[in-house]
């Protein structure tokens, strides 16, 4: 009598069961789906991944979306995948344009304080100690001994979020004109740390005012500077020679350059390494 | 649990032992004079919004006090994480052969839950942590309201279909290399949504808080969530609990009708207990409903084998 009264005869178990194991498999349906059909969106659009980030097909499972690297970026550049990414929902992404990774926390926190390595920390940790070695092997332990610019900057080459490329089209380098102002307006609510600057965080774009004669604004904030990308001569189609921004090997994706360009698309934006 | 269980239930009381005859009182109003406190649940609810006030705060203010989620957290810089995110991603791992990120965060976090909450007893969680828990209680309260008016029907089903649904999502986490569960979890979405603002999925919250209010009671506490399953499974011989005492009990019932998981009050019932003191097993949520209602004080907190030393 009690096992009936507690709904626990057989059959009924077998009978929800069934729609249990039903609804399941709706649900691994829809998964597989979605998988298959945002994974390659995600990939194709301009959905950067934190530094660090592991293989997209394994971060998508190694990610936990506890969203620790959220609050520990202190200029706010990640920030949670929506539904309408699909299976992304919920784990971490960079909008670049709106706000861009600077580097300016010189840690790389996000990767460090990933609980899970979804963001993998072991490459950075080993790049800093093998940057300090170098740097032992040359400087003795007196008053000017500080190894860790040479760390900091050694972890930051280890970022890998994507490549900067160059649309010919609308850059106005290419085209041959200059700047004056603010990039993005007034009301722009994106930070960045120059690296010309003496500011120890990052200042709000929008307070920066530039006067050039050749737009090198992503040549000027980039936070890897020169190794990353530098104004370089280039021969337009009709022989005259102009400037471009030319990407080095040495940029590491972080969307600073789009973040500041200052034509109403983005004439220069960073390809996800996201699908490798 | 080791040795042989008495199993022949105690005979019914008569009306002499009853608690009310002996505090010389008519039962109604010694139920009106004990019963009906809301102690517990007072504590219980400043707990639960004070950890996910903390979670909020600490986000806003930038406190460093307990950052992320409840998928995932960092207690002052100590880790802990979601068991059943824990299980999932071990899964997966077979299938995958990458295990990169077993990091030592992620085992003193996955420890830390599963030692913390053997000593607590598992579903603890669920009504002193869980803000879907919090949303849910008052749905069931409009629930019962609905039913007492003969709005609507009472739909229960076998509470054993929870383990069919750990077994299932376990298995769609090994077949997709996706952590399915945590796409549907109520527990980290609401949590993700208090702490660093609200997206559309909070439709699929509604959605669930709907079907329990109008269809039934608990539905997803009761038969599916796979994270109250695993607690429940982590707290299955953990000393912290409720016990009952058979003498001090009336029979009023009322702490069944307030329990999130009636079964394990079974012995409440006349002629039911099989010996004059009672623990409730591993699915009760410690959350004190019962304890405050009871107007005997039959029903109490306890650390098993403390009781016998003091």
């Amino acid at each position: 009598m009690k096992r009936q009264a507690d709904g626990l005869n057989r059959r009924q178990f077998l009978k929800s069961s069934a729609i249990a194991v039903g609804a399941l498999a709706a649900v691994g349906a829809g998964v597989g789906y979605l998988q298959k059909v945002t994974t390659e969106k995600r990939i194709n659009q301009q959905f950067l991944r934190p530094p660090g980030s592991i293989d997209e097909k394994d971060f998508i499972y190694a990610c936990i979306k506890c969203g620790l690297c959220i609050q520990i970026c202190p200029v706010q550049a990640i920030k949670f995948a929506g539904i309408k990414d699909g299976l992304a929902y919920g784990t971490p992404y960079i909008d670049a344009r709106s706000q861009a990774c600077d580097l300016s926390c010189d840690s790389i926190q996000c990767v460090e304080t990933c609980p899970t390595a979804a963001l993998y920390f072991v490459p950075f940790k080993n790049a800093g100690e093998k940057a300090i070695e170098a740097y032992n092997k040359t400087h003795k332990i007196d008053e000017n001994y500080n190894p860790f610019p040479v760390q900091i900057k050694a972890m930051k080459r280890q970022v890998r979020m994507g490549r900067a490329k160059v649309n010919d089209k609308t850059c106005l380098a290419v085209l041959g004109k200059g700047f004056k102002g603010t990039p993005r307006g007034d009301d722009f609510k994106g930070i960045n740390r120059s690296p010309y600057g003496d500011s120890p965080s990052a200042t709000p774009l929008r307070d920066k005012q530039y006067d050039t004669k050749i737009c090198d604004i992503c040549v000027k904030e980039c936070p890897m500077g020169e190794e990353a990308i530098v104004l370089d001569k280039h021969t337009r189609a009709d022989g005259t020679v102009g400037y471009k921004p030319k990407v080095l090997d040495g940029c590491v994706g972080c969307g600073v350059c789009v973040m500041v360009c200052p034509t109403e698309e983005p004439s220069i934006v960073v390809e996800p390494l996201i699908a490798s | 649990m080791f040795g042989k269980k008495n199993t022949t239930p105690i005979p019914a009381k008569t009306k002499e032992e009853m608690p009310y005859v002996k505090a010389g009182m008519s039962f109604k109003a010694w139920r009106e004079k004990y019963g009906g406190r809301h102690k517990w649940r007072t504590i219980r609810w400043a707990v639960l919004i004070g950890i996910n006030g903390l979670f909020i705060l600490s986000f806003l203010l930038d406190l460093s006090m307990l950052e992320g989620s409840l998928s995932g957290s960092r207690l002052i810089g100590f880790y802990l994480m979601d068991p059943f995110n824990t299980l999932q991603q071990l899964v997966i791992s077979f299938y995958t052969g990458h295990w990169v990120h077993l990091t030592m965060n992620f085992v003193i976090g996955a420890s830390t839950i599963f030692i913390f909450y053997f000593l607590m007893g598992g579903r603890t969680f669920c009504s002193w942590v869980c803000p879907y828990h919090f949303l849910a209680e008052w749905g069931e309260k409009l629930h019962n309201y609905l039913v007492k008016k003969k709005k609507i029907k009472e739909h229960t089903y076998n509470r054993y279909l929870r383990y069919v649904f750990w077994v299932g999502f376990l298995l769609l986490a090994f077949f997709t290399q996706n952590l399915v569960f945590e796409d549907l979890n109520p527990v980290g979405i609401i949590s993700r949504a208090m702490i660093y603002g609200p997206g559309l999925i909070l439709l699929w919250i509604l959605l669930l808080i709907t079907f329990e209010i109008v269809y039934s009671k608990r539905f997803w506490c009761r038969y599916v969530c796979p994270i109250g399953a695993t607690y429940s499974m982590v707290g299955q011989l953990s000393p912290f609990g409720v016990k009952f005492e058979l003498d001090k009990c009336a029979h009023c019932l009322d702490c069944q009708n307030v329990c999130l998981v009636p079964h394990e009050l079974w012995f409440v019932e006349r002629g039911k207990a099989t010996s004059q003191r009672h623990d409730v097993g591993a699915d009760c949520t410690r959350c004190g409903l019962c304890i405050d209602v009871c107007p005997g004080n039959a029903l109490s907190y306890t650390i098993k084998g403390w009781d016998k030393i003091l």
